[in-house]
C-alpha cells in the first residue's frame, strides 16, 4: 500500500475548478435507481439540475458513468443513461475508469441508501458502502490519482469501516464528504447557533424510530451542537433508553417544549380535529407515542445531549439549546414535501461545491462520529440498554469561520 | 385585566379560518420556543352557520369560559345590551354562501361589521376589530369599513398570513429599494386564493421607494392568452422562474423525475387553466399574480430590484394541513398580531395594504368578468406608508 507521501508524489491533485469551462466528470456508484430513491434524486439533479437561490441551476458536470447494484421493479438506470448519453458499467472499477484502465473521472458520488439488503442484530442495514468506498479506494491507489468522494448519509453502519474511510481520504489525500440533507437544509426559523457559544443544553426531536431516520435526527443534533466552545471533542458514552426509563427523561427535560414550539405535525387530537395542542401537557405525548426512543449522549467535554424519537406524537425534525447566557435556541429542521424533495437540492449543492473546489464546506468529522453515535446507541439498545462507554468515539474537530 | 374577546364567524368547522384562528385564543399554541397562551380570553361567539361536522358546541363545552350566542350583538354584548368586551374577531371565511354573477362567493363579512359597528355606536364605545382576509368582495362595502373604523376610532386589522408568516429563504425586502417588477406564483382559485397572491406581492412591495400610492389598472389573462402573453414576455420571465425555483412542490413534467423545470408546452400540459392577473401602481411599479393551478401548491415571489440591479425571491411559508403537515402554523403569526391589536389598540401594520389588496382581488374579478378587458382602477388609489418593521416572521 503506498503511503500519504508516496501516493501524493506520485499525483498533483489538480484543483478541479481551474478548468472551468470543462465540464467535470462524475462517475456515479449507487445500490439503486427508482423513483424517490436517494441515488435518482441526488443522482438526477446532476443531470437535469436543480433550483438553487432563486435559479435552475445547471451544475458544470457531465455524468460519465453510472453503476448500480440493484435493479428492482421500477429501475431507472438504463433510461438515464440512453437520455443522457452515459455509460452504465457491471462494476464500480470500470465505472470509475469508464471502461479503460485507469481513473476516468473527475469526483466520484456514492449513494448507497435504498435497496434491498440483510439488516444485522442491532437493526442496522448493512448498506455496502464501505464496500463500495474500498472499491474506489483500489482504483485511486492503483491509478495513482485521487478525486473527490461523495458518500450519502451514513460513512457506514459499522464505526471501524467509517473511520477507515476517513483514514483513507485523509491518507490519499483526497477530500471526503458525507452525511444528511438535514444540516443544509432550511431552517424555521432560519437561526444558526454562534460558533463558539457554550451550549447547557441540547435536545432533537424527530420520528422513524429506525437506522435510517435516526441519522437524520443525529446530524441536525450535530451540526447544532459541533459549534460550541471548545469545538468537538467527541462523545464519552452513550445510552438508548426505552419504556419506562424513556419517559422518565422525557418528563424531566426542560428543552421538550421549546423543540416541539416549532413543530408543525402535532398527531393526535389536532389530526382529529385540527386544534392546535401542548404536546407537553400532562398525558398527552403517553397517549401518542407507543415506543419512545430516549438517545443520550454524553460529549467528552461534558456537555449532555438528548434525542428523542417520538413516533405518533409529530413527523418533523425539531431542535432546541439552552446558551450559557439563558438565551434558547429553537428551530424546525425543514423536510420539504415529495415529491421534489428540495432539501435534497441544499445537499447537492454542498457536494457539487466539494466537487469543484476540492474541499468538503463542512467536516467529514461530523459524519464520522453520528455514524459511531448511532452504532453505540444502538449497541446499548442491544445490551438491554446499558450505557456504553465509547472511548473509540474521541473524534475531534473544529468548524472554520467563514 | 385580562382583555375579554367576541368571535363573529360563518363557520366552525376543521381546518376552517375560524377553528385555526379561535383555536389559537382557546388552546393556546406552539410560539417561538414556548407554548403560548393568549393574555387575554375569548369569551362570546357568534357562529352563522352550524353543519355537522361542526366544531362550535363541541369547543364551548370545553372552554367554559366562552358562551355561543344567537346573535352578534348579544355575542358583543354578553347579553348585558352593552359592549362587553374588548376586541372583536370578525372571520367570514368559509360556509356556505351564494356566489354572484361574476363568481365572488359573498361572505357576509361587511353584514357582521355593520352589525359589530351598530353595537359599538349604541354603547358609545368601541374596541379593536380584526377581520380575516379581505375587508369584502365589494369594494365600496370595504371602503365603508376602513371610513367607519377612522370616524368611530377604533383599531381594524385585517389580511392574510402570507405578510407575515415564515419566509424561505427569510429575506425581507429592503426599505425603500426601488422596486419596478415583482410578481407572484401562487395557486388557488378567484376570490378565493387569489387574495393571499395579491397579499403576498403588496406587503413587499409597499416598502418601496416613495411608499404606497395605488393602482392604475389591472388586466387579467386567462387560459390561451396566459401562455401567449409569457411567450411574448408581457411579464418577464427571468422573475417567473426565480419564483418557480423558490417552489417546494413543483409538479415533476415527467413520470419518474421528482424535481424537473418544466418548458413551456409542459406547464402547458399541467396547467389547463391558467390565471394571471397584471397590475401598475400609480409609480410604474408592475406586478404580476399568477394562479398555476396543477404546477405549484405554495406561493412564491421574486422582484427585481434597481440600484444595484438584482432578483430577489422567496417563498412564503403556507404548510397546508393536508398532507405534510398537521397545523395551519402560518396562523401563528396571524394571531400573535392580532394579540397585539387587542392589548394596544392599534394593527401593528396598515389597514391600507388590506384596503388595496381587497380592491385589486375585485378588480381582477371584474376583469375576468370583463373578457379580461384592462380596466382602469382610479378608485385604488389608496396611499400609505408602511413601517419600516414588516412583522414577518423570523424569530
Amino acid at each position: 500500500m503506498l503511503s500519504r507521501r508516496e501516493f501524493l508524489a506520485s499525483t498533483a491533485l489538480i484543483p478541479l475548478a481551474a478548468s472551468a469551462a470543462r465540464p467535470l466528470r462524475v462517475a456515479i456508484v449507487t445500490t439503486i435507481y427508482r423513483y424517490l430513491s436517494h441515488g435518482q434524486h441526488i443522482g438526477d439533479r446532476f443531470l437535469v439540475g436543480y433550483p438553487m437561490d432563486g435559479v435552475w441551476h445547471k451544475p458544470n458536470v457531465q455524468v460519465v458513468s453510472l453503476y448500480v447494484d440493484q435493479k428492482p421493479e421500477g429501475d431507472l438506470s438504463a433510461a438515464r443513461a440512453r437520455e443522457f448519453g452515459f455509460q452504465m458499467y457491471p462494476n464500480i472499477t470500470e465505472a470509475l475508469c469508464c471502461g479503460g484502465k485507469t481513473l476516468a473521472c473527475d469526483a466520484v458520488l456514492v449513494v448507497a441508501e435504498h435497496g434491498d439488503y440483510p439488516s444485522n442484530d442491532k437493526g442496522q442495514k448493512l448498506y455496502p458502502r464501505f464496500e463500495f468506498f474500498e472499491q474506489v479506494r483500489e482504483v485511486f491507489e492503483r491509478s495513482g490519482r485521487a478525486v473527490p468522494v461523495y458518500s450519502d448519509k451514513h460513512l457506514s453502519y459499522s464505526f471501524e469501516k467509517a473511520s477507515k474511510m476517513v483514514a483513507t481520504s485523509r491518507r490519499l489525500g483526497f477530500p471526503l464528504m458525507a452525511g444528511s440533507s438535514l444540516p443544509v437544509t432550511w431552517r424555521l426559523p432560519s437561526v444558526e447557533i454562534p460558533l463558539g457559544a457554550k451550549i447547557e443544553d441540547a435536545v432533537m426531536v424527530g420520528m422513524g424510530g429506525s437506522d435510517a431516520m435516526d441519522f437524520h435526527a443525529l446530524e441536525g443534533l450535530q451540526c447544532m451542537v459541533e459549534r460550541r466552545a471548545g469545538g468537538e471533542t467527541g462523545v464519552r458514552s452513550v445510552q438508548l433508553l426505552d419504556g419506562d426509563e424513556a419517559w422518565k427523561a422525557i418528563a424531566s427535560n426542560k428543552l421538550l417544549r421549546a423543540a416541539l414550539s416549532r413543530s408543525d405535525t402535532p398527531l393526535g387530537l389536532t389530526v382529529l380535529d385540527g386544534r392546535t395542542q401542548d404536546l407537553t401537557a400532562p398525558g398527552v405525548l403517553q397517549s401518542l407515542v407507543k415506543h419512545p426512543g430516549v438517545y443520550q449522549i454524553e460529549y467528552r467535554d461534558g456537555l449532555q445531549a438528548t434525542m428523542m424519537m417520538l413516533d405518533g406524537a409529530v413527523k418533523d425534525f425539531t431542535f432546541a439549546a439552552r446558551l450559557s447566557d439563558s438565551r434558547m435556541v429553537s428551530t424546525q429542521f425543514l423536510l420539504t414535501p415529495e415529491p421534489n424533495v428540495t432539501y435534497s437540492a441544499c445537499l447537492v449543492a454542498k457536494i457539487e461545491e466539494m466537487f469543484m473546489t476540492g474541499h468538503a464546506p463542512y467536516p467529514v468529522d461530523r459524519t464520522l462520529l453520528t455514524s459511531g453515535i448511532l452504532e453505540s446507541c444502538l449497541e446499548s439498545r442491544k445490551q438491554g440498554n446499558r450505557r456504553l462507554q465509547t472511548p473509540h468515539l474521541k473524534v475531534e474537530y473544529q468548524l472554520l469561520k467563514s | 385585566m385580562r382583555p375579554k374577546l367576541a368571535a363573529v364567524t360563518t363557520v366552525y368547522r376543521k381546518y376552517s379560518h375560524t377553528q385555526h384562528i379561535c383555536d389559537r385564543f382557546l388552546e393556546g399554541y406552539g410560539w417561538r420556543g414556548e407554548y403560548h397562551y393568549p393574555e387575554m380570553d375569548l369569551v362570546g361567539l357568534y357562529v352563522d352557520q352550524v353543519p355537522e361536522n361542526d366544531l362550535s358546541r363541541e369547543r364551548a363545552a370545553r372552554h367554559k369560559s366562552m358562551t355561543i350566542y344567537p346573535t352578534i350583538a348579544e355575542a358583543l354584548t354578553l347579553g348585558t345590551g352593552k359592549l362587553a368586551v374588548d376586541g372583536v374577531i370578525l372571520v367570514g371565511e368559509h360556509g356556505d354562501y351564494p356566489k354572484n354573477e361574476k363568481g365572488q362567493t359573498k361572505y357576509p363579512r361587511y353584514e357582521f361589521f355593520k352589525q359589530i359597528t351598530e353595537v359599538f355606536a349604541a354603547s358609545g364605545r368601541s374596541v379593536p376589530v380584526f377581520n380575516d382576509k379581505h375587508l369584502s368582495w365589494n369594494w365600496s362595502y370595504a371602503q365603508e369599513m376602513v371610513a367607519t373604523s377612522r370616524k368611530m376610532g377604533f383599531g381594524l386589522m385585517a389580511g392574510s398570513s402570507l405578510p407575515v408568516t415564515w419566509r424561505i429563504p427569510s429575506i425581507e425586502m429592503p426599505m425603500s429599494a426601488v422596486v419596478r417588477e415583482a410578481l407572484c406564483i401562487g395557486y388557488g382559485g378567484v376570490d378565493s386564493y387569489d387574495f393571499h397572491g395579491f397579499e403576498t406581492i403588496q406587503c413587499m412591495v409597499e416598502r418601496r421607494k416613495g411608499g404606497e400610492k395605488g393602482v392604475k389598472w389591472m388586466k387579467a389573462y386567462k387560459g390561451e392568452e396566459v401562455w401567449k402573453a409569457h411567450a411574448e414576455g408581457i411579464w418577464p420571465k427571468d422573475l417567473f422562474e426565480a419564483a418557480l425555483c423558490r417552489s417546494h412542490t413543483l409538479t415533476p413534467a415527467r413520470p419518474g423525475f421528482n424535481d424537473i423545470f418544466p418548458t413551456p408546452a409542459q406547464m402547458q400540459e399541467l396547467v389547463k387553466e391558467p390565471l394571471a392577473f397584471q397590475y401598475e401602481h400609480e409609480d410604474g411599479t408592475r406586478c404580476t399574480m399568477l394562479l398555476m393551478n396543477g404546477l405549484v401548491k405554495d406561493f412564491n415571489f421574486a422582484a427585481r430590484l434597481d440600484n444595484p440591479s438584482k432578483v430577489m425571491s422567496t417563498q412564503m411559508y403556507l404548510p397546508m394541513p393536508d398532507g405534510r403537515t398537521t397545523l395551519a402554523s402560518f396562523f401563528s403569526p396571524l394571531v400573535f398580531h392580532m394579540e397585539t391589536l387587542f392589548k394596544t389598540g392599534r394593527s401593528p401594520y396598515p389597514i391600507e395594504r388590506t384596503l388595496l389588496t381587497t380592491g385589486l382581488t375585485a378588480a381582477g374579478v371584474e376583469s375576468l368578468y370583463q373578457s379580461q378587458a384592462r380596466i382602469g382602477t382610479p378608485h385604488l388609489s389608496v396611499s400609505y406608508q408602511t413601517p419600516a418593521e414588516s412583522f414577518f416572521e423570523r424569530s
